[in-house]
């Protein structure tokens, strides 16, 4: 049960309800009839969705965005679902009950295989704002944008989570966003309280952390790299380091601010690029983590180094090439290389020598081959033989018939199709209810099989009906009705030894 | 192969070479036989090191008495490692083709923060602190006070080492600093101390510019070192601001201050020590009126490196009587201190000579010349004496007394600047008085003095003969190399105009011109649409590139590049530049594709190569000129022209156009590689720009690319990149750019090249 919003009655009201609102579009009324408490239990009610509802959302969200795209990229599943579920035969959830779950369950890797869409750089350039004529401005969003600012600040998506909707709506959050200093960070933080200061705090720790680590090559370590730097004291310094704070001018402060906040905007989209299937988790915990093991970069630093060094000194075209020598790949006919590999017809590969070797022996026996005239075929035999196996012949009548693909109009064939499938999904629901053993299982079958009437009434007699007008065979149902024949003989079966077990 | 380099058996541990290598060999002989100097100039990325470790090793196995130590320098730590990688795989070369292990001990050195391996010690973050709390461990005295007091905390990797490690030569071998300390580790032995013992006996020994030319570590380090030696100042490019930057000084405030706190504290040690233990004061004092006779004897007899800090006529004399005890040569101290103090209370800029700073100090405070001289020295002998744990916190004072030997020294070749505040904060006093070296010959004289050959090479000479002038000597051989190549994989371009034919320069007077910004904006967003992977660009300085970040963003250019690639900026934060460059290179590794904004003179241009798809192209956004507005760097120039009849422009474009070459050069590493070198300003098509870039820079540019539009510029790149983007195979080079043996050894390839090295 998915509960999409809900709605409670006015404070002036002489019943105090509450309603849900599921996302199957049900809802259900409460009506808090204890005099006394009532108002509070309603409240406290409330106040107990409110938190838990945007926890939930999400997964809600996430189970219809499945079964969306389920259907999206499956053209026979969502075909299935319009015979099924739009006609009314099976209801939505029997339809998902065991198709949803098994997939979750035995292929995750399926459900996964889209490939993770980077974040394209500029996504922040292309909500330039528009003016709208009358002193105010305009920012297109949208979803891909959202996604892409969540990705790349975890620190504004957990804003997102705490404030919308219950103390912003989705659209003041996002003026607000646009309003901080945090999105316009040339502007130096004038003290206004905005609920972003916050998420500028977590960046600069994030940068901060990021850089406490360390980085990994050793070649590209600036600290590293001056062997013995001067005394303080000595050396032509031309900056001296009393640059503080204090002195420089606001000028100077905000385009420092631009430099740093377009390496953290690099280096978040870079990261999150690099986050592949796991959750993008919010950056505290993975800096705490990684701040936790710094020292670790210590332990690992040899051999990357080693790799780096070697890297770093090598001369590829000073090195003779010790490599087997291969052939580079010449084609003459591309197109037959786009067209992808022809499958084989057997898996037994042969090599050359083999090859060589049978075609030897077949020479060999070749020259040793002498006709064996006296056990041949009289030639009239041979050739009414031959008749016989030719198209038309005694031995080809079977053959004669023609493929149904030629005889049927496509249309015909197509809705054929459905139906097949249709019926098979059904069957399968049908056939999975035996052993019937469990009373759930029995009322499946029972309704599993009034599907199947059903089924047979509203889709398979219709279609009858339409091949008859067409005057075409009709025993192109004739395999559909003969599968539910078979499965009412058994649900009678069934049906029979049961009462009889009942008497 | 095994190459006869005018009858010297090179191994050189490839199956090919380039011409130029074999070239540049040759030269290096030349050189090494006539037990001169050189100057070569060879393109970076065509192995410049493992031809020069392949010709000297193999000239130390034929004449092992002529040459006996290699003093391979390089800048930067992940340099030294590289160069002690290659030598190992020229060593392993060695022992498959001889079928011997060669006897020869090779090592790097670093600092104590690379190679200490003490838990507590090596966990510090900084050198400093790293270096400070050695010394409280191993100290002599802090070693003696172990006698008498067994609590006494000591490291024991040095009392292993002191113990034991002394007696047993390091066996020879490859040792880079993780051998180093692999090896302490297992025997229990300090590497740093390990390091600094063997490279007495090392036959190579690969460490950086500081230990042979800063003469304090100098003269710690490298003193005793062969003469037979041949140094080599590889990446020397810069190697005259690294010989200014070791002799100069500045003094602020602070360092008065703190100066003053180091003074009382001695005066309160000798009071105590004078309570208790008069004769080692006695002691010193006698030892002071025997004089410097014991350096003088080693200097002479051609023992020590000499350090310019310590002139040679002070060694002859004892220190004088005015300083001579304890007591009163603190009270010099606090006058001298007093004296600089009072200098340091002035309201408007003073620029004297050394001469007239010691008159005036003699006016003054009565100090003569002579005690100042001794200043340094007398003070090393103090610390010992008192038994100073540790010298970190007494760096002011060391500080204070370095300068008043050196002003006392050298009358010419230094200024002193005092300058009561910052020019951008003329109302925020903060007085600071420079001593600033103008003469790089000077800290480098004792080396061309002292060592038999030395070598100054780089990708980056132009030009050549510039280096001998300011560094005062006279090499045997000067030559820049150019780099055959199959296909021109270097596409340098002038970009002169914008699409609008508005002129594109970071000069003065149009710097802050919305247009020529715009159009540096259109350049680099243009370019990112069409460059693969890495671009990197160097602005004239950090000032300047935030002011045209800020109004890219403003203009939105930023955020329109951002479509193309992500951007990552240079900071003045080293830790923060280089997590912003390790992104930067994860970008481009994963093909998103990144641009990196920088700064021609930072870190980043002077240390990290942006090798194959690291750096596709690299745009130089003007002209990189020093801040010219600064009075040291006036009085240099002033200094320059006086003494080595070096004009003032002159001097500036080299020095610009030798950091505009080490941006560019950064993206091409041999032939494989190939890049785009976008030179956006319009004064690099003047003869005079383009004629100090190196040789091999040069010599691809052509008449049509020098004064291109944005578009055009596009247009080149794009087809640049398209033919650059086809399969490159050895076959290609094999003949023209790459050799093998026999085609080096026929008489038209020898023929050619000849041709390669240009001499000057």
């Amino acid at each position: 049960m998915l509960l999409l919003y809900f709605k409670i009655s006015p404070d002036g009201k002489a019943k105090i309800q509450l309603q849900l609102v599921l996302h199957t579009g049900e809802s259900t009324t409460f009506h808090f009839a204890n005099e006394s408490s009532a108002l509070k239990d309603r409240d406290a009610t409330k106040e107990l969705l409110q938190q838990l509802l945007p926890k939930f959302k999400k997964k809600a969200n996430k189970e219809l965005e499945e079964k969306n795209r389920m259907l999206q990229e499956d053209p026979v599943l969502f075909q299935l679902y319009k015979d099924l579920v739009v006609s009314q035969v099976i209801s939505a959830e029997e339809f998902w009950a065991n198709r949803l779950g098994g997939i979750n369950n035995t292929d995750p890797a399926v459900v996964n295989n889209k490939q993770e869409v980077g974040i394209s750089g500029a996504f922040l350039a292309d909500i330039r704002p528009q003016t709208d004529g009358c002193n105010g401005l305009r920012y297109n969003l949208t979803a891909d944008i959202i996604e892409s600012i969540f990705r790349t600040y975890p620190a504004v998506k957990q804003k997102y989570s705490e404030n919308v909707p219950h103390n912003l709506t989705e659209k003041e959050f996002w003026t607000r966003f646009f309003q901080s200093h945090y999105f316009h960070r040339d502007r130096i933080n004038t003290g206004t309280q905005d609920i972003f200061s916050e998420c500028a705090k977590q960046d600069e720790k994030g940068l901060k952390s990021l850089v406490i680590q360390g980085v990994k090559n050793p070649l590209v370590d600036l600290l590293s790299l001056e062997d013995k730097t001067l005394d303080e004291g000595y050396g032509i310094c031309t900056t001296l380091p009393s640059t503080s704070n204090a002195n420089k001018t606001v000028k100077e402060s905000s385009n420092s601010a631009i430099i740093k906040r377009f390496n953290h905007h690099s280096a978040m989209v870079l990261a999150a690029g690099s986050r592949k299937g796991e959750a993008p988790t919010d950056q505290a915990s993975e800096t705490s983590s990684t701040d936790g093991n710094s020292r670790d970069s210590d332990f690992f630093q040899p051999p990357v180094k080693k790799v780096k060094l070697q890297e770093a000194i090598e001369y590829e075209d000073l090195q003779r090439e010790n490599r087997p020598k291969t052939v580079a790949l010449n084609l003459k006919k591309s197109d037959r290389y786009a067209h992808g590999p022809v499958p084989l017809q057997s898996q037994h590969y042969t090599t050359s020598q083999d090859i060589i070797n049978s075609v030897n022996y077949i020479r060999h026996e070749m020259m040793n081959y002498k006709p064996n005239l006296t056990e041949v075929l009289s030639s009239t035999a041979a050739s009414s033989a031959i008749a016989a196996l030719s198209p038309g012949g005694v031995l080809m009548q079977a053959g004669a018939q023609q493929a149904i693909n030629q005889m049927v109009p496509t249309e015909v064939q197509g809705e054929l199709k459905h139906l097949y499938v249709a019926a098979g999904e059904l069957l399968r629901h049908f056939w999975s209810c035996f052993p019937v053993n469990t009373p759930f299982l029995e009322e499946k079958v029972m309704k599993m099989k009034s599907n199947l009437e059903r089924f047979q009434v509203t889709k398979l007699c219709p279609f009858q009906e339409k091949i008859q007008r067409q005057y075409l065979s009709t025993n192109l149902t004739g395999h559909l009705e003969e599968m539910l024949q078979t499965a009412y003989s058994k649900f009678h079966i069934w049906q029979t030894r049961r009462m009889m077990r009942k008497t | 192969m095994k190459l006869n380099i005018e009858g010297l058996l090179v191994y050189f541990p490839y199956d090919y070479i380039y011409p130029e290598q074999y070239s540049y060999m040759l030269e290096l002989k030349r050189t090494l036989d006539a037990k001169g100097h050189g100057v070569l100039e060879m393109p970076s990325g065509t192995g410049k090191t493992i031809s020069l470790l392949s010709l000297i090793v193999a000239y130390q196995r034929a004449f092992p008495l002529d040459v006996t130590k290699l003093i391979y320098c390089s800048r930067t730590v992940p340099e030294i490692e590289k160069v002690v990688e290659e030598l190992r795989k020229l060593m392993e070369f060695y022992a498959k083709e001889t079928g011997e292990r060669n006897n020869f001990l090779a090592l790097a050195l670093s600092s104590r923060k690379n190679l200490c391996i003490h838990p507590e010690v090596s966990s510090l973050r900084f050198g400093k602190e790293v270096d400070g709390k050695c010394h409280s461990l191993t100290a002599s005295y802090i070693r003696a006070q172990r006698h008498v007091n067994p609590n006494q905390p000591v490291c024991r990797f040095y009392e292993e080492f002191d113990a034991v490690g002394r007696q047993v030569p390091l066996p020879a071998g490859i040792y880079n600093l993780d051998d180093l300390k692999d090896f302490g580790r297992r025997k229990g032995w300090c590497p740093y101390y390990l390091a600094r013992y063997a490279i007495l006996h090392a036959n190579i020994v690969v460490y950086s510019y500081h230990y042979l030319l800063d003469p304090k570590i100098a003269d710690l380090v490298s003193k005793e070192l062969a003469k037979k030696s041949v140094v080599v100042f590889d990446e020397a490019h810069n190697i005259d601001n690294v010989c200014i930057d070791s002799m100069s000084v500045n003094i602020t405030r602070r360092t008065l201050d703190r100066c003053q706190n180091n003074v009382d504290t001695l005066q309160n040690t000798i009071q105590k020590i004078k309570e208790t233990d008069a004769a080692k004061l006695r002691e010193e004092y006698r030892r002071l009126v025997e004089g410097l006779k014991e350096a003088n004897v080693a200097r002479e007899t051609d023992i020590y490196l000499s350090n310019p800090v310590l002139p040679d006529e002070i060694l002859k004399e004892a220190v004088p009587g005015t300083i001579r005890t304890a007591e009163h040569f603190v009270g010099f101290l606090r006058r001298f201190l007093e004296y600089l103090k009072s200098r340091l209370r002035v309201h408007h800029v003073v620029q004297e000579s050394a001469p007239q700073f010691l008159k005036d100090i003699f006016d003054k405070v009565c100090i003569d010349r002579k005690p100042l001289r001794f200043c340094a020295e007398r003070l090393q002998s103090l610390l010992r004496t008192l038994e100073i744990a540790d010298i970190a916190d007494f760096s002011a004072v060391t500080l204070i007394s370095n300068f008043a030997t050196l002003v006392s020294t050298y009358s010419q070749g230094f200024t002193i600047i005092i300058e009561p505040f910052e020019d951008r904060t003329p109302t925020i006093a903060n007085p600071v008085l420079h001593f600033s070296c103008m003469d790089p010959s000077i800290a480098i004289k004792p080396v061309f003095q002292r060592f038999q050959s030395v070598i100054i090479t780089s990708g980056t000479l132009s030009p050549l003969d510039i280096y001998p002038r300011i560094l005062d000597f006279r090499p045997v051989t000067m030559a820049s190399f150019t780099m055959t190549l199959a296909r021109t994989c270097l596409c340098p371009l002038i970009v002169g105009r914008g699409n609008d034919q508005v002129a594109l320069s970071s000069k003065f007077e149009t710097r802050e011109d919305f247009a020529v910004i715009r159009n540096y904006g259109n350049l680099l967003l243009e370019m990112s649409a069409v460059v693969p992977d890495g671009i990197v660009a160097f602005f004239t300085s950090y000032v300047y590139m935030e002011n045209i970040v800020a109004s890219w963003y403003e203009q939105g250019i930023l955020e329109n590049i951002q479509r193309n690639k992500l951007i990552f900026i240079e900071t003045q934060d080293a830790a923060e530049t280089s997590m912003a460059l390790e992104k930067y290179q994860e970008a481009c590794e994963n093909g998103r594709g990144a641009i990196l904004l920088s700064v021609a003179r930072g870190k980043v241009s002077e240390g990290i190569d942006f090798v194959h798809h690291f750096g596709r192209a690299v745009i130089m956004f003007g002209v990189p000129y020093v801040y010219t507005q600064s009075r040291i760097l006036k009085a240099r120039l002033e200094y320059l022209r006086d003494q080595f009849q070096i004009r003032e422009n002159d001097f500036l474009t080299f020095d610009a156009m030798r950091h505009a070459a080490q941006c560019v050069g950064r993206a091409i590493r041999g032939k494989t590689d190939y890049g785009l070198m976008i030179f956006a300003d319009k004064r690099y098509a003047r003869a005079d720009k383009r004629g100090k870039l190196p040789r091999w820079i040069q010599e691809h540019i052509n008449d049509g690319s020098l004064n291109l539009t944005v578009d055009e510029t596009v247009q080149l790149s794009k087809h640049f990149l398209r033919q650059m983007a086809q399969p490159f195979r050895q076959e290609d080079q094999l003949g023209l750019s790459l050799l093998t043996l026999e085609q080096l050894e026929s008489e038209e390839m020898l023929q050619k090249i000849t041709q390669i090295a240009h001499q000057t």
